[in-house]
């Protein structure tokens, strides 16, 4: 008689059990999911050129050839859709990766070492939370001009902050325990103890405000490319669609229609996975 | 208190300082040269230029440029606007510098009893097929940006059923769609926090207490759980009207109303500089006065913070 002894795998283990039982984690994961499908293949796939003018199918009906019809251009718009959530979700990674690392870097600074870099990190934090978010943005916009860049750089400048202080209030409730004092004992230069020791003990909340983050910097890229100090022409992107589809609203309503709902289900899908993560993850964080 | 009062305004100086600072730079940063832009076809004119220079005070050195900034800004002047030579950027802004206010209050004044309201309901049904359709209508009131909504509703309201304007400003329909759609995300974002804290109140001793001693639920509920409900929510207001400003320059921009947040987006594609930061620096401090209130205030109603330096 044999006995198999296997560890239990990620399926069955209690964070997938949980995770499973969460609806909104489960929603919020499918739809998630989905959008990054048709982000990674979706141009692969799609109907036509997401430049790809047509003059005379202007604001064409939904048909056969166009599934959602045309834009002001005659440009396809499910195709404009599709390439959309790639460069919605590239701003939102990039902006993400960057705020990550520069909060990171910066809270750990901040709450192990203290001191003047302490004070400098924190007072420069509130400089920036100061400002209502989107007017910082807009007056990054104002002196780098719109552009892709100027969202990624200006939505990163007022994001970082906030991923700051929480890794730096983490670190405040670690700096103390039994195993850093062994590692500064043992000689471990302090980066070594940030990184090695401290980091992978803090890593779950920062995932639950990250994943938090990744639905309102969707949305922060949408506003900025709706009010055209984003993403501009002749790239697409769901907020300038939405745009240019309020123009044509009274005749031809089908481009703010369809994008406000691909715009819309996305936001949904992130809050959903960032607040069943947070359920599962860390009960303590509350709303921002 | 009034020393803790005192105290949060001195700490609102060099908020305020390091706007201006910024807003100088961000000018200052900006390519180009102001005077040839404004002047165009006539930039050969060097005459007129030095005038139009000399005016603007563009010919002094930089630090002379920005004690005129600073001295302006305290003094209620912003400068002149490039974009109308000559025009005090005050008197640019001054008619529409209500409106966004305005609109955020009219919002606000919306959005709490109703965000209040469904979050009482949802808690006190907690659990129940209400309850988890109010979540979901929650979630997604907080997700769909303003202008998606905005397209939603407009398409229904004013397009096909034709019950309100497509867009405009000063008359009382004209300004249903645009109050509703901001007050949207702040009523969703209330409703959550209430129904979380009447969740967490309604475990309290104090609440068994009340009921053991004969209270009827509905006593319990209005008289002992709501009003411990409230208080907290109160700090929310900050963020609420942080998020308000911002989204003012949404929906001015789409329901074309004349307020500083679509002023200040103009400003930006007509390079008009200066009324850009004065409105930056105008929506700053009105945020920054807002949050002061709102602390100051809840050091009246919860005199623990006084003494800790500042809600958490």
């Amino acid at each position: 008689m044999t006995v198999q002894i296997t560890a239990p795998g990620f399926w069955q283990s209690e964070f997938a059990v949980r995770f499973r039982r969460n609806r909104n984690a489960v929603a919020g994961s499918i739809i998630v999911a989905f959008v990054v499908l048709v982000a990674v293949f979706g141009p692969f796939v799609a109907p036509y050129a997401y430049d790809d003018t047509d003059l005379l199918g202007t604001w064409a009906e939904p048909s056969r050839e166009h599934l959602l019809g045309g834009d002001q251009l005659g440009r396809d718009i499910l195709s404009r859709l599709i390439v959309g959530a790639r460069v919605s979700l590239l701003v939102a990674i990039s902006v993400l990766s960057i705020t990550l690392a520069v909060g990171i870097l910066m809270g750990m600074i901040a709450g192990y070492f203290g001191g003047w870099a302490d004070g400098l990190i924190m007072r420069t934090s509130d400089i920036i939370f100061a400002f209502p978010e989107l007017i910082f943005a807009i007056l990054v916009a104002a002196v780098m001009g719109p552009s892709k860049l100027t969202v990624i750089v200006s939505l990163s400048i007022v994001w970082w902050p906030g991923i700051a202080r929480l890794t730096r209030a983490l670190v405040l409730q670690l700096r103390n325990e039994l195993y850093v004092d062994a590692a500064i004992a043992c000689g471990t230069g302090p980066f070594t103890i940030l990184f090695r020791h401290l980091l992978p003990n803090i890593v779950a909340p920062l995932i639950v405000r990250a994943s938090i983050g990744v639905g309102f910097i969707v949305m922060a890229e949408a506003t900025l490319s709706f009010l055209g100090i984003g993403v501009q022409e002749p790239e697409p992107s769901w907020g300038g669609m939405i745009r240019d589809g309020l123009v044509g609203l009274r005749t031809d309503p089908y481009l703010a229609l369809f994008g406000s709902m691909a715009l819309g289900l996305a936001i949904i899908g992130f809050n959903l996975l960032g607040d069943g993560l947070r359920d599962l993850l860390d009960p303590k964080i509350r709303d921002r | 208190m009034l020393t803790y009062a005192m105290r949060r305004l001195l700490g609102l100086v060099p908020v305020l300082a390091v706007a201006v600072v910024l807003t100088f730079i961000a000018i200052q940063a900006i390519p180009g040269d102001p005077i040839l832009i404004m002047l165009s076809d006539q930039s050969a004119d060097k005459a007129l230029a030095a005038r139009l220079r000399a005016e603007y005070g563009l010919d002094l050195p930089l630090w002379q440029q920005f004690l005129n900034y600073i001295r302006g800004v305290a003094t209620g002047d912003f400068g002149k606007s490039f974009r109308f030579v000559g025009v005090p950027v005050i008197d640019v802004i001054k008619d529409a510098l209500m409106i966004s206010p305005v609109l955020a209050l009219a919002a606000t004044a919306l959005a709490v009893p109703v965000g209040v309201i469904v979050g009482v309901f949802a808690a006190l049904r907690r659990n129940s097929w209400a309850d988890t359709t109010v979540i979901l209508v929650l979630i997604a009131g907080i997700s769909i940006p303003n202008f998606a909504l905005s397209a939603f509703l407009v398409f229904i309201f004013a397009v096909k059923l034709g019950i309100v304007p497509v867009a405009g400003w000063g008359t009382l329909e004209q300004a249903v769609l645009p109050v509703t759609i901001l007050a949207v995300p702040p009523a969703a974002y209330i409703a959550r926090l209430s129904r979380t804290y009447m969740l967490e109140v309604l475990q309290q001793d104090y609440i068994r207490t009340a009921r053991a001693k004969g209270l009827s639920r509905r006593l319990v509920v209005y008289r002992h759980a709501l009003r411990n409900t409230l208080v907290p929510l109160l700090t929310t207001i900050g963020i609420i009207f942080g998020g308000l400003l911002s989204a003012a320059f949404v929906v001015e921009t789409i329901f074309n109303i004349p307020g500083l947040g679509r002023m200040a987006i103009q400003a930006i594609f007509s390079r008009d500089y200066p009324v850009t930061m004065a409105i930056v620096l105008l929506f700053t401090a009105f945020y920054a006065l807002i949050n002061l209130l709102v602390d100051v205030l809840y050091g009246v109603i919860d005199p623990r913070i006084r003494l800790g330096g500042g809600p958490t």
